[in-house]
C-alpha cells in the first residue's frame, strides 16, 4: 500500500478542507487514539503510564498553548511556567472556596473548576500580553521574564494564594467527576488524554479559523495584516488569552493530577525553557509539533539512562545529564538556525517524498 | 456611511489641500485631487515624488497634518488602517508584502476576515457555523483564484513563489476584501512583458466587471497611458500635472520634470 493522494479525489472543498485529507492519515490517527485510549491503560505498566505519558501529555498540551502565541502569533513567550501556576493556583483556589461554601458534597465539578482555572490564566496572560502592543522580540520576552518572576514571587509572598500553608505546598483535591473517583495511574492518564485530545482538536480548529490566520498575519507581518483588517492589539491579546488558558488548564492538571500537590516551584522559569525548547524541536506553527517536541524532551532523558546501560556502555548519572544538556543545545541551536519548523516538517517533508516514492516523477 | 448614494461618475474620494512633512522631508505639500467611482485613475512621478506616501494617507497608514479626506461624502478624522479597510479601501505594496508563512490560498483568506464572524468558541468547535462560514468564503477565493489563473500554486507557500506571482497573489488579497477603492502601489514592477500584460488584463477586468474604482501608481508610461481614464503627476511632493492621459503627456511641467528627473 502506497501512501497517496492518487485516487483520493475530493470532490468538496469541504473534504479539502478536513483537518486530515488524505485517508491513509486519517487511519493512522485512529489507530494512534486507539493505542493511547485503549492499548496503552490495558497494556503499559503503572510507572509508564503515571511517570511518562501522563506529564508528557500534559507537557504537550502547555506546548500547544505556548506554540499559539509564539509559533503562531510571532509573540515569544518566557513566562509559560507562571501562566501554568496561574491556573494550578485558581483551580486549587476555587476548589476551597466551593468547598468553603457549600461543603464537600457541593463544590464545583472538577472539569468546571480546570476549564476556569484556564479563563483566569487567560485574564492573566492578557494583562501580560498588554506591553505585546508596543515591544516586540527581544524585549517582550523580557517582559514575560518578569511577568514569570512576578507571579512566581507573588505565589509565594502572598499566604492567601496557598491558604496559609507553612510550607507552601499544599495537597490537591480528589479526582472525583460525577462521583467516581479517578484513583490509579491509568485512570489519572485517561481523564489527562480525554483533556488533552479535546483541547488539540480545539487548538487545530482554532489555527485553520480565520482567527487562526489572523495570528499568522500578525505573525508574518503585521502592518500589512493591519491594512487589510486586523487590528492589532485585538488580534495579539486573543493569543495570549487562548494561549494562557491552554498553559493555565496544563497548570491545573500538573497539580492535581500528575504531582497532587500544588507548588509554585514545580512552574519555574526552567519550566518555561522546558516547554519553549518542546516548541523550537518540535516545530513552530504546528500543533503536532507540540506533541512531538513534547516527547522528544520527556523521552530523551529516559532514553540516555536506560539505552547506553544496555548496550553495555555504562556511562555515569552526571554523563547522562551533560549528554542530555548537550543534546538540546545542539538540537536548539540546528532548528534555530536550519529549520524552523522543527521536527514537524522533517515529518512532513518525509511524507511529501513518500508520497511520490517509488516513483518520484 | 455617506447620505447618498454614489453613482458612478460621482467623486468617491476627494483629497484636499493635504501636505504631509516627516521632520523637515516634505513629502506632499498642498494636494488636491480626486477619484471619481468606476474610473482607473493614476497618479505617477518621479522617485521620491510622494505617490506611495499620497496611498498611505488614503488608506489610513499616515495622518497628513494638513488638509482633508472626504470619502463616499464623509470628512474623515484621523482613521486607522484597519478603520479605513472596513469602510472599503483595499491596496496592494510597492513592495510584495504577503504573509510569506503561509500558503496562495490561505494569503487570499485573510483578505476575507473582515466579513468572517465567527467566534473563538464556535471556531474551536468548528462542526456547523464555523465550518460553513469557513466554506462561503473558501468559494468565493477559489473564484477570485480562478479568475487570476492561480490554481496550481493554491497550496504553496508564497515565500517559495516568484516575484510577477506573488503580486499576483497579493492582488487576489487585496480583491478578496471586495473593495470599492482598489489601491495598486506600482503593481507591474519588476515584471517582463508578459506578466505586465496579465497583470493589466486583470486590472481592467476587476474594473469593468465588479465596477471597482482603482487608483494606481505606475513606472511604465505605456502602462498608464493604455489602462487609465485619468492621471495625476506628482513631482516634489507637489501636483505639477492632471487630467485625461492625452493632456498630461503634452503637460511641459511633466515633460520637464520627467526629463529633469532622469527619466
Ligand atoms: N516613513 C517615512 N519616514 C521618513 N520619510 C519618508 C517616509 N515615507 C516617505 N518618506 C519620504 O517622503 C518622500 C516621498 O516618498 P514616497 O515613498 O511617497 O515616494 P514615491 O513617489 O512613492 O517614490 P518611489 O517611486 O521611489 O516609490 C521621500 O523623500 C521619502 O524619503
Ligand atoms: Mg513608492
Amino acid at each position: 500500500m502506497f501512501y497517496r493522494e492518487a485516487g483520493q479525489f475530493k470532490s468538496s472543498y469541504k473534504e479539502d478542507q478536513a483537518v486530515f485529507p488524505i485517508l491513509q492519515d486519517r487511519i493512522g490517527i485512529a489507530i494512534l487514539l486507539l493505542v493511547a485510549f485503549i492499548g496503552i491503560p490495558l497494556f503499559a505498566g503503572d510507572y509508564f503510564v503515571g511517570a511518562i505519558m501522563t506529564p508528557f501529555l500534559i507537557l504537550a498540551l502547555a506546548a500547544v498553548g505556548l506554540n499559539i502565541l509564539t509559533g503562531y502569533a510571532g509573540q515569544i513567550s518566557l513566562g509559560t511556567g507562571a501562566f501554568m501556576a496561574v491556573g494550578a493556583f485558581s483551580a486549587y483556589k476555587l476548589a476551597t472556596f466551593s468547598i468553603a461554601l457549600g461543603g464537600a458534597e457541593a463544590t464545583l465539578p472538577l472539569i468546571l473548576t480546570i476549564l476556569l482555572a484556564g479563563v483566569v490564566a487567560a485574564l492573566v496572560g492578557v494583562m501580560f500580553g498588554i506591553p505585546s502592543l508596543r515591544i516586540k522580540g527581544f524585549y517582550l520576552a523580557v517582559a514575560t521574564l518578569a511577568a514569570q518572576f512576578f507571579i512566581e514571587w507573588l505565589l509565594v509572598k502572598v499566604g492567601w494564594f496557598t491558604n496559609y500553608s507553612p510550607s507552601g505546598v499544599i495537597t490537591a483535591p480528589p479526582l472525583v467527576v460525577l462521583g467516581y473517583e479517578f484513583h490509579t495511574p491509568a485512570e489519572k492518564y485517561l481523564f489527562t488524554l480525554t483533556f488533552v485530545v479535546v483541547m488539540a482538536m480545539a487548538a487545530k480548529n482554532l489555527v485553520r479559523s480565520h482567527i487562526g490566520r489572523g495570528w499568522m498575519a500578525i505573525r508574518d507581518m503585521d502592518i500589512a495584516a493591519e491594512i487589510i483588517g486586523f487590528r492589532p492589539l485585538q488580534t495579539k491579546l486573543t493569543a495570549f488569552a487562548v494561549s494562557s488558558f491552554f498553559c493555565g488548564v496544563a497548570g491545573a492538571l500538573w497539580a492535581f493530577v500528575h504531582l497532587g500537590t500544588v507548588e509554585p516551584e514545580a512552574f519555574g522559569i526552567n519550566r518555561s525553557f522546558s516547554i519553549l525548547f518542546m516548541v523550537i524541536i518540535g516545530g513552530m506553527g504546528s500543533i503536532l509539533g507540540a506533541f512531538i517536541g513534547a516527547a522528544f524532551i520527556t523521552l530523551l532523558p529516559i532514553f540516555l539512562n536506560n539505552v547506553p546501560p544496555m548496550i553495555g556502555w555504562n556511562i555515569g548519572v552526571d554523563m547522562v545529564a551533560h549528554l542530555e544538556f548537550m543534546i538540546f543545545g545542539v538540537l536548539i541551536i540546528f532548528f534555530l538556525i536550519v529549520e524552523p519548523h522543527g521536527l514537524a516538517r522533517l515529518w512532513t517533508i518525509g511524507k511529501e517524498k513518500l508520497r511520490t516514492w517509488p516513483f518520484p516523477y | 456611511m455617506g447620505v447618498h448614494e454614489i453613482k458612478p461618475g460621482d467623486v468617491l474620494l476627494a483629497v484636499e489641500d493635504i501636505s504631509l512633512s516627516f521632520g523637515a522631508v516634505r513629502a506632499i505639500s498642498d494636494v488636491s485631487f480626486d477619484i471619481r467611482k468606476g474610473e482607473v485613475r493614476a497618479i505617477i512621478g518621479p522617485n521620491g515624488a510622494g505617490k506611495t506616501s499620497m496611498l498611505n494617507c488614503i488608506n489610513g497608514f499616515y495622518h497628513p497634518q494638513q488638509g482633508t479626506i472626504t470619502y463616499k461624502g464623509q470628512k474623515r478624522s484621523a482613521m486607522k488602517p484597519y478603520e479605513a479597510a472596513a469602510q472599503g479601501i483595499a491596496r496592494t505594496f510597492q513592495n510584495v508584502a504577503l504573509f510569506k508563512g503561509m500558503s496562495t490560498l490561505d494569503n487570499i483568506m485573510t483578505g476575507r476576515n473582515l466579513k468572517m464572524k465567527s467566534n473563538l468558541l464556535t471556531s474551536m468547535i468548528w462542526w456547523g457555523k464555523a465550518e460553513k462560514e469557513e466554506l462561503e468564503h473558501r468559494r468565493f477565493v477559489e473564484d477570485i483564484i480562478d479568475f487570476l489563473e492561480i490554481e496550481a500554486i493554491r497550496k504553496t507557500p508564497v515565500g517559495r513563489l516568484p516575484y510577477g506571482l506573488q503580486k499576483r497573489v497579493e492582488l487576489g488579497r487585496a480583491l478578496a476584501a471586495e473593495p470599492e477603492l482598489l489601491l495598486l502601489d506600482e503593481p507591474m514592477a519588476g515584471m517582463n512583458l508578459e506578466e505586465k500584460e496579465d497583470m493589466c488584463r486583470f486590472i481592467l477586468d476587476v474594473n469593468d466587471e465588479f465596477g471597482t474604482t482603482i487608483c494606481l501608481i505606475e513606472h511604465d508610461m505605456g502602462v498608464v497611458m493604455d489602462i487609465s481614464d485619468r492621471v495625476m503627476v506628482l513631482d516634489y511632493g507637489g501636483k505639477i500635472g492632471d487630467g485625461v492621459p492625452e493632456e498630461v503627456r503634452t503637460n511641459q511641467n511633466v515633460i520637464d520634470a520627467y526629463l529633469g528627473g532622469g527619466h
